[in-house]
């Protein structure tokens, strides 16, 4: 039992891609360029050649939130998405319909359709590999060559991301919705 | 806060990899499995059973970045990072963890082949390596093979050249390429960094890595970090940028994902970063900012160069009128460099040449660099130390039928260099034109050709294709079928670096280390690594290549008089350097450090103390050596020059026709005519130029590249984004899709280098964008012969 969450240095990211493909390779993702569960968000940069805002070109890396509100579990109608001991917002495929209310009810656009199953699928802290096998890193905060993701269990006093959250500054995305993300971006 | 997080892939609007099922087929089967091709590729989930764990080394670019191989039921499920390599710190790129789809490839070359068909026609039939050893030896009714063309070139070996691409095994491909006798060897650096390399080496005395770690300021100019991935330099540094330790200066036309992450952008006009250089130096030099008693100490020609510097009156603002940087803010760049020297770094890079000074502008950073004291210094430039290794044996046979390189030394005679240094690695461009032109110094008739492929790396393809059609035997080692391997009339399948045990290597640094890529599964197929080849190639070609040195080599034969045929024969005996397995050659190579060979075996990775130092801090720090133990400073500053100094005046290279100090020439002004556009090109993070072009997982992130085109220009040339464009220049035409945006200035156009290949065995490369070295015209750099990739006006129409 945990509350697992991330905590995410975002100004470190170069919009590698590689957490993108670590995750693909680790939870056997479908190819396909809109099939992923993690993914970083870009804004097409402000102002005219040569006069460039710097700050209007961010790189967001995001994939599922995990809230503790979340919208998606609220409207599915087969309880295929819920939370796991551990706070992890999963979907289960074997009662998923694709009825596709969860995808309309995701503030944060976290899930795509799993043509294999035809089933929903989206980040669920790689619990059914890394986690499962007793790790305690993602696939996506290894592998990150500037180290954005500090993953680990929001409850426990002495882990590493509940210590930096208390150190700085974090913001979560859309807080307003009360979704209650358990993804951080620290400042 | 407003940030962006959609989901929706910026550039590739809908372009949805759909899955690839009855797509044409390749000419022959031969290049595919017909039962994964045509299907798409799968991921494979990684399972909570049993699993076996290879550390290995990654080939998916330079880096040689350290991974962990996991094995489930004999199928290599996931590569992770290995954190005990203090070089690659824990990270795997995008490509690195792409690396399983490099072995699952359906394309690969699987089987040995010879042609068939027409040179270039891609037609071939299934050989087995001993009928692909013989063919080289003996040929075909297609081709000739060795024997043939060295007899009839009086067993002139340096008619038959070789070439390969970087990778831990060219060292064992070059030592054939030794005990075969040629004088011709061409490497990547004349369309790479040769001339980077060469302008620190002359000037500094080695080629310096960057303390990112450490420095406090960083002029980043012609180096994109965030994109073309350098370890450790990429982790080390975007961690500390963003007002967090590190203030960086970027300089790039284009708004790249470096700019991004800087303090200050400039967009320089291309090619003019020497004046931009020159300038700052002369405002630190002017205004006395330079770290005096280094100067002092450690300079050599500083008055020359000085007294240079203000009869050229390098200002900032005569630099601003050619760079387009204004005066202000070179003042202000020297003045904060100089601030913050030692701990400040204007960045090496290692990148192709762009303009023709490159060479003088590597130098003019050197100095500039050195101004302020920052060498062999933490936060500044770092020579580091280096572990060293034990060598092998190898042959080296004197023939005395082998002519020497292929360059004639004389000016104005025909087949002399279009450069003024003939470096080891040859100037790639220089020698395919010297024989398209029919100027070579004695007929050029075969070639081998490893990890290499000059269809795609060099400019001019066309007159590649002409080159290649040209040559009476062409061999190529490589895992793809490429555009290069067309064109082969023998194809010998090299296993991927997931399947082979290379060479051990020694990584030098402030913090050094060993690294070993360690075989993850057999080899797949009927492919081997090199050392496997060169072994079977030279056990059936050793002895009858020999018959034909004694035939018309006057010592040989005397020799063999004297000594006896079988004592000569030792000496030419090709097969001795490969007689050994890889794991046999690495044990004896690190064999002066005790446990070093199993540390390698076990973790892929050896240094001294290392089980004492290395240590994890937190799930993503580790820690390879305690901080006084760093070789951030191995010399005290002093450069490693013969002269112990910083050359600033090279009288001795002033005589070869080069400015013996770093000099802005009328000629280096660049037009672009009315309506056409400077063309540009460079890389991306998910990409490494051709190499990995077939990669599907790679391809799934950057589907084909697109021009980038400013947005004003685009819109008043009626050009929206996906647009279909023809790129043409004198050189020839490519097309790909069009991307307007306001991060490339009006004049200039961009894409990335790699894509555009035109082999129908590549399922995903095949076409996909366009080539950068179709349009791209073949000029050299002055001194080393360097491609020059930037002079290149093109034209662009909406097709
Ligand atoms: S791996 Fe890290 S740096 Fe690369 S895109 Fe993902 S979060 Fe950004
Ligand atoms: S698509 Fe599946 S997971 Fe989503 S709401 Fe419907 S049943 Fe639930
Ligand atoms: S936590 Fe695991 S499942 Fe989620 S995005 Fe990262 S790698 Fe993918
Ligand atoms: S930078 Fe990426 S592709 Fe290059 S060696 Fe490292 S992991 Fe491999």
């Amino acid at each position: 039992m945990a509350r697992y969450g991330m905590a995410l240095d975002y100004k470190n990211c170069i919009n590698c891609k590689a957490c993108e493909v670590a995750c693909k390779e680790e939870n056997g993702v479908l190819l396909g360029a809109d099939k992923h569960r993690i993914w970083v968000g870009v804004k097409e940069i402000e102002g005219e050649f040569p006069l460039l805002s710097i700050a209007s070109n961010t790189f967001m890396p995001s994939q599922c939130q995990h809230c503790e509100h979340a919208p998606c579990q609220e409207v599915c109608p087969t309880h295929a998405t819920h939370y796991d001991e551990n706070g992890v917002v999963r979907v289960d495929p074997d009662k998923c319909i694709l009825c596709s209310y969860c995808m309309n009810a995701c503030p944060y656009d976290a899930r795509y359709v799993d043509d294999r199953t035809m089933t929903v699928d989206k980040c669920n802290f790689c619990s059914d590999t890394r986690l499962a096998r007793g790790e305690t890193t993602t696939a996506c905060q290894a592998t990150c060559p500037t180290k954005v993701r500090i993953f680990g269990d929001l409850d426990d006093p002495n882990s590493e991301i509940s210590q930096v959250l208390r150190d700085r500054e974090h913001f979560s995305l859309k807080p307003h919705l009360g979704t209650k993300p358990k993804l951080f971006y620290l400042i | 806060m407003a940030v962006e997080i959609s989901r929706r892939r910026f550039l590739q609007g809908s372009v949805a990899m759909t899955v690839i099922g009855g797509m044409s087929m390749a000419p022959s089967n031969l290049f595919s499995n017909e039962k994964e091709h045509g299907e798409l590729s799968i991921t494979t989930k990684t399972g909570t059973g049993e699993a076996k764990f290879v550390p290995t080394l990654c080939e998916m670019c330079v880096n040689k970045c350290a991974a962990i191989a996991r094995v489930e039921d004999g199928v290599v499920t996931k590569l992770d990072p290995n954190p005990m390599f203090p070089k690659s710190r824990n990270m795997l790129c995008p490509r690195g963890n792409a690396g399983i789809q490099a072995l699952y490839d359906p394309d690969r070359l699987k089987y040995p082949m010879i042609r068939i068909g027409e040179k270039g026609e891609g037609k071939f039939k299934r050989v087995s390596w001993d009928e692909a050893y013989d063919a080289i030896l003996n040929g075909t009714d297609k081709f000739p093979g060795l024997a043939k063309i060295l007899d009839e070139e009086k067993d002139n070996r340096s008619t038959i050249f070789f070439c390969a691409g970087e990778g831990m095994a060219e060292h064992t491909f070059k030592t054939f390429y030794t005990g075969f006798g040629s004088s011709n060897w061409l490497n990547h650096a004349s369309l790479c960094l040769r001339t980077v390399v060469s302008g620190y080496g002359v000037t500094l005395g080695a080629y310096p890595q960057a303390d990112l770690e450490n420095a406090e300021y960083i002029i980043m100019a012609g180096a994109n970090r965030a994109e073309a991935i350098v370890t450790p330099d990429t982790m080390d540094f975007f961690k500390r940028t963003k007002g967090r330790g590190a203030k960086l200066i970027c300089v790039d036309p284009r708004f790249t994902n470096t700019a991004a992450k800087a303090d200050k952008w400039l967009p320089i006009k291309p090619g003019t970063d020497l004046a931009f250089v020159l300038a700052l130096t002369y405002v630190v030099v002017m205004e006395e900012l330079y770290d005096k008693a280094y100067v002092e100490k450690y300079f050599n020609g500083f008055k020359q160069y000085k007294n240079h510097l203000y009869a050229e009156e390098y200002t900032p603002e005569w630099a601003e009128k050619i760079t387009g940087i204004p005066a202000e803010d070179i003042y202000e760049i020297a003045r904060d460099f100089m601030k913050h020297a030692p701990k400040a770094v204007y960045y090496p890079g290692r990148r192709s040449t762009f303009a023709k000074n490159d060479f003088q502008l590597r130098r003019a950073m050197a100095i500039f660099q050195a101004l302020g004291g920052g060498i062999d210094t933490k936060g500044g430039l770092v020579f580091g130390k280096k572990l060293p290794l034990k060598g092998h044996s190898a042959v080296a046979p004197m023939y005395a039928q082998a002519e020497g390189v292929d360059v004639a030394r004389a000016k104005g005679k025909p087949g002399y260099s279009d450069c003024a240094i003939v470096s080891g690695g040859g100037s790639w461009i220089g020698f395919r034109n010297r024989i398209l032109e029919g100027k070579s110094v004695y007929p050029v008739r075969g070639m081998f050709l490893y990890k290499h492929n000059p269809m795609m790396n060099m400019p001019n393809v066309e007159k590649t294709a002409k080159f290649l059609k040209g040559l009476d035997l062409i061999v190529t080692i490589d895992t793809m079928p490429s555009d290069t391997v067309m064109y082969a009339d023998v194809v010998l399948p090299e296993c991927t670096y997931l399947e082979r045990t290379d060479p051990v290597k020694t990584f030098g640094g402030p913090e050094p280390s060993i690294a070993v890529r360690n075989k993850v599964i057999d080899p797949m197929y009927e492919t081997k690594p090199v050392i496997d080849i060169m072994r079977g190639l030279t056990e059936k070609i050793s002895k009858p290549l020999f018959e034909i040195t004694k035939k018309y080599d006057e010592d040989v034969q005397d020799d063999i008089a004297d000594r006896g045929e079988a004592e000569v024969y030792k000496e030419f005996d090709l097969t001795i350097p490969f007689e050994h397995s890889q794991e046999e050659l690495n044990e004896h190579a690190v064999s002066g450090y005790p446990g070093a060979y199993e540390a390698l075996c076990k973790h892929g990775v050896f240094y001294p103390k290392m089980e004492e130092y290395f240590k994890q801090v937190s799930a993503n720090e580790h820690v390879y050596y305690p901080d006084d133990e760093k070789a951030y400073s191995v010399r005290e500053g002093k450069p490693k020059t013969n002269s112990g100094k910083v050359e600033c005046n090279l009288a001795n290279i002033a005589k070869k026709g080069v400015d013996p100090m770093p000099t802005w020439r009328k000629e280096y002004e660049y037009h672009v005519p009315e309506g056409k556009f400077r063309m540009l090109t460079g890389r991306h993070a998910q990409f490494t130029q051709s190499g990995t072009a077939n990669n599907v997982m790679l391809h799934d992130l950057i589907h084909e590249n697109y021009i980038w085109i400013n947005k004003r220009v685009a819109k008043k040339m009626g050009i929206k984004f996906g647009d279909m464009i023809e790129v043409s220049s004198e050189a020839g035409k490519t097309r790909l899709k069009a991307y307007p945006t306001e991060k490339i200035a009006p004049d200039q156009v961009f894409f990335i280098h790699g894509f555009g290949e035109e082999s129908e065995a590549l399922t995903w490369a095949y076409r996909s964008g366009g080539n950068d070295n179709a349009v791209i015209v073949d000029e050299i750099e002055p001194v080393y012969g360097g491609a020059v990739m930037h002079s290149t006006n093109v034209e662009i129409r909406k097709v």
